[in-house]
């Protein structure tokens, strides 16, 4: 893992200084240096959920543009106050090694890339994020980078992504783009360790509620080998007209966790109690079709996403994997396979709709059918996700609120934000916001439900 | 059929090679056939009338002819005493000199000023191209505040009212389609809308009507009034446009009797014999709030590709 981390800094590096040098003109050029510190407090609202300290983060961003080459990085780092306890192997950069990555402090690149264009054709090398497909949430044809899970909800999309280290190539050519994206190395999800607040309810959570002074220490994953054949490559073909569309491929790791078991242990070491909840995330490749269009009808602006997932993995209920009822000391062993193959196509329509100056109502309706015979953890046959938000700009966009409900008409559960901005000054915003979850433990949003919180931030920009 | 052949047969004139109305050919400085000669309705057209079957004798037809066209030459030399030109021929001068303003780069600052002495910033670069052959492409991108930098907005004119609108918010690393039904809206939070900063409106889509002369700032006015024919957030603006310069002075927006908002356009420099306004003013009646805007640097006949009005340019902040 040191020879990795020696990699990666060394490619750091050779970017920065390649893009420097490469082009004579490059350090003549303008650089952009721009900055942003957040002071974040959490007050969460259910009395039995973990608490959280105050969080300071930041962001630099340095930008060098050149006629032909381009060098930007995206640094992002601070004190997590909603960290407890450091993840085993603790290091202040985070990696592409492990799953389990809750640190503070932490730094992080999220992006760390060098362009070269030339004519119709761009070419990006480093730590890249993408934004394929159109839905503001949950886009199913966005599938190159997996998602941070550690903050979940609370978290906006994009900051949920985490940059992959890429080869990417754009063609444009009058109405056509075409962008071949390849990733050579595995990159994997992260997750919140079992007793943290953005894990959710889960069974091995509601078994150490039931123990007092118990550590739950969940193991690392073996990942995927670093070879090129468990890299994952994406085509994208997209038309610019009067309504626009793109043919989405994939072919790699599924972002979405799942979970193999090992066995459950429950070891007594002095006062407290040491569990492994026996199970670890896996991974499988999977091969996705996917198209996505947008139009202008009248006063809307309209959304489509469609996207056809070969051999999915999903985990069955959580009833069949085996856990006892009544925990004893010892190691048991779990029920060996709790994952199935499942072929899943997802669909839906989004629309962005002006209600009156600087009020914008967004929203979309999805929906994700599973083939086969379905006895999953989460999924049922069929399951809905409606969504939409209420922005309004108050005071010459002094003021900006936003409402967002999401609604999960299988599992009856929601998620309900709100929340509002007050801009001081051009480097200076206030903002508050209040999320709520409701529905069963076994749901997208109720598995949160101890999660409701308000927020207070300040921000600074520069 | 050009536009004027077509209001003549409907006007039942196509024998007749007189002029039929207040205009009867389309002038050499009209650039576009969709600046056509405004045309009174058929219940006025004379034409008609005068080759009318009426079924009168013949002393008195002539009488009733000759009445009529000294009614109308006398109607006629009312409004051209009045005014040399009317309110179209004024905005069609307005509007030449937003043609030649087309291709432009221009740097400018925006100040926001709120009721209360709060002040907020904006800097950014207007791109725009000329594109035959009555279209014309712009670009703006922000360069801050930091929370809006790289900010993007892409307008692609297919003519003067068929426009194509996209936004590019880096945070979300996706160019987005707009509705052409912002385009009044507050452009990113100050006084001025979308539409002022995109290209010249469609004349076809508006009234116009010179109220009177007037003296503004030492610079002789035609004030015009114009209504728009589809419904805007404005009933109507006057605009007071500089005889010499062709360019408007002063405007104010109205909300039926009542001014909601009003600009202001000062310091006019000529920069490549374009008359450009380097310091603007634009000030919300109703709330209070006022934006100036100042223009940094201008440079027109830039002549620029293509390629730099497009999607994969609205992403990279037009680099």
């Amino acid at each position: 893992m040191r020879n990795e981390k020696l990699t990666i800094s060394g490619l750091i590096i050779f970017l920065f200084f390649s893009a420097v040098n490469i082009s004579p003109s490059f350090a003549d050029e303008a650089l952009s240096v721009s900055g942003r510190l957040e002071l974040r407090g959490v007050e969460a609202l259910d009395r039995d959920s973990m608490k959280e300290d105050p969080s300071l983060t930041g962001r630099i961003k340095l930008d060098t543009t050149g006629p032909e080459w381009r060098f930007h990085s995206w640094l992002e780092g601070g004190w997590d106050g909603s960290v407890k306890r450091q993840a085993q192997d603790h290091s202040l950069f985070k990696n592409y090694d492990e799953v389990y990555q809750s640190n503070t402090p932490y730094l992080e690149f999220k992006e760390l890339y060098v362009t070269h264009s030339s004519g119709v054709l761009d070419l990006r090398a480093g730590i890249q994020r993408f934004a394929w497909g159109r839905f503001d949430e949950y886009p199913p044809n966005n599938l190159l980078n997996p998602w941070d899970y550690t903050q979940f909800l609370r978290k906006s999309l994009e900051d949920r992504k985490i940059g992959v280290p890429s080869l990417a190539a754009t063609v444009t050519k009058g109405e056509w783009t075409y962008e071949a994206v390849w990733v050579p190395v595995f990159v994997p999800y992260r997750l919140p360790l079992p007793d943290e607040r953005w894990a959710g309810t889960s069974a091995v959570s509601a078994l150490a509620q039931t123990i007092p002074d118990v550590e739950l220490t969940p193991k690392e994953p073996d990942l995927p080998a670093r070879t090129g054949k468990n890299g994952s490559v994406g085509l994208r073909v997209k038309r610019v007209g009067d309504i626009e569309w793109a043919l989405n491929l994939f072919h790699g790791y599924d972002p979405k966790p799942v979970f193999r078991t090992t066995a459950l242990s429950i070891i007594p070491q002095g006062v407290s109690i040491v569990i492994d909840p026996g199970y670890v995330p896996d991974f499988h490749k999977t091969s996705v079709v996917g198209l996505d269009a947008a139009a202008i009808k009248g006063d809307l602006s309209i959304r489509a996403e469609l996207a056809y997932s070969f051999n999915r993995y999903l985990n069955i209920r959580r009833e069949l994997w085996g856990y006892p009822t009544v925990p004893s000391p010892g190691i048991l062993p779990l029920n060996p396979i709790i994952e199935q193959k499942h072929d899943t196509l997802d669909y839906g329509m989004g629309a962005d709709y002006r209600l009156f100056e600087d009020g914008l109502l967004t929203f979309q309706a999805q929906q994700t059918l599973t083939f086969g015979d379905v006895d999953l953890l989460y999924e049922r046959k069929i399951e809905t996700i409606l969504w939409a938000n209420v922005k309004i700009g108050w005071m010459n966009q002094k003021i900006e609120t936003n409402v967002n409900v999401a609604y999960n008409p299988e599992h009856g559960d929601r998620m309900t934000k709100a929340n509002a901005w007050y801009v001081f000054s051009d480097a200076w915003k206030v903002g508050v916001s209040y999320v709520a979850f409701t529905g069963p433990p076994l749901s997208l949003f109720g598995r949160f439900s101890r999660n409701d919180q308000v927020e207070g931030e300040i921000v600074y920009s520069w | 059929m050009n536009n004027l052949q077509m209001r003549n047969a409907e006007c039942g004139m196509r024998n007749y090679p007189l002029p039929c109305g207040e205009r009867t050919k389309v002038r050499g400085n009209a650039p576009h056939s969709k600046f056509r000669a405004p045309i009174i309705p058929n219940a006025a057209c004379p034409r008609m009338i005068l080759s009318g079957e009426l079924s009168t004798p013949n002393f008195a037809r002539w009488t009733l002819r000759l009445l009529l066209a000294t009614a109308i030459i006398s109607g006629t030399l009312q409004t051209t005493d009045a005014h040399a030109i009317n309110g179209r021929e004024v905005y069609e001068k307005v509007h030449e000199v937003s043609l030649k303003a087309l291709d432009h780069k221009i740097e400018m600052t925006m100040v926001l000023f709120d009721k209360g002495g709060g002040k907020r910033s904006r800097t950014l670069t207007s791109y725009s191209k000329k594109a035959d052959p009555e279209a014309y492409k712009a670009l703006a991108v922000f360069k801050s505040p930091p929370d809006l930098k790289n900010v993007g907005f892409l307008a692609h004119a297919h003519t003067f009212s068929d426009r194509d609108l996209w936004a590019y918010f880096p945070e979300y690393k996706r160019v987005r389609r707009i509705a052409t039904s912002s385009q009044d809206d507050s452009f990113f939070g100050s006084d001025l809308s979308y539409d002022d900063f995109t290209g010249p409106p469609n004349l076809d889509d508006f009234k116009f009507s010179i109220l009177k002369e007037e003296n503004l700032d030492g610079k002789q006015c035609y004030v015009v009034e114009v209504t728009p024919k589809t419904h805007r957030k404005y009933t109507k603006y006057i605009a007071w446009v500089a005889k010499d310069l062709w360019i408007q002075l002063k405007i104010d927006y109205y909300q039926d009797k009542e001014i909601y908002r009003s600009g202001a356009f000062k310091d006019i420099r000529m920069i490549d014999q374009i008359p450009t306004p380097f310091q603007s003013e634009m000030e919300n009646k109703k709330t209070r709030h006022r934006t100036e805007l100042t223009l940094e640097s201008v440079q027109y006949n830039t002549h620029f590709s293509d390629d730099l009005f497009t999607q994969r340019s609205l992403e990279r902040a037009g680099k």
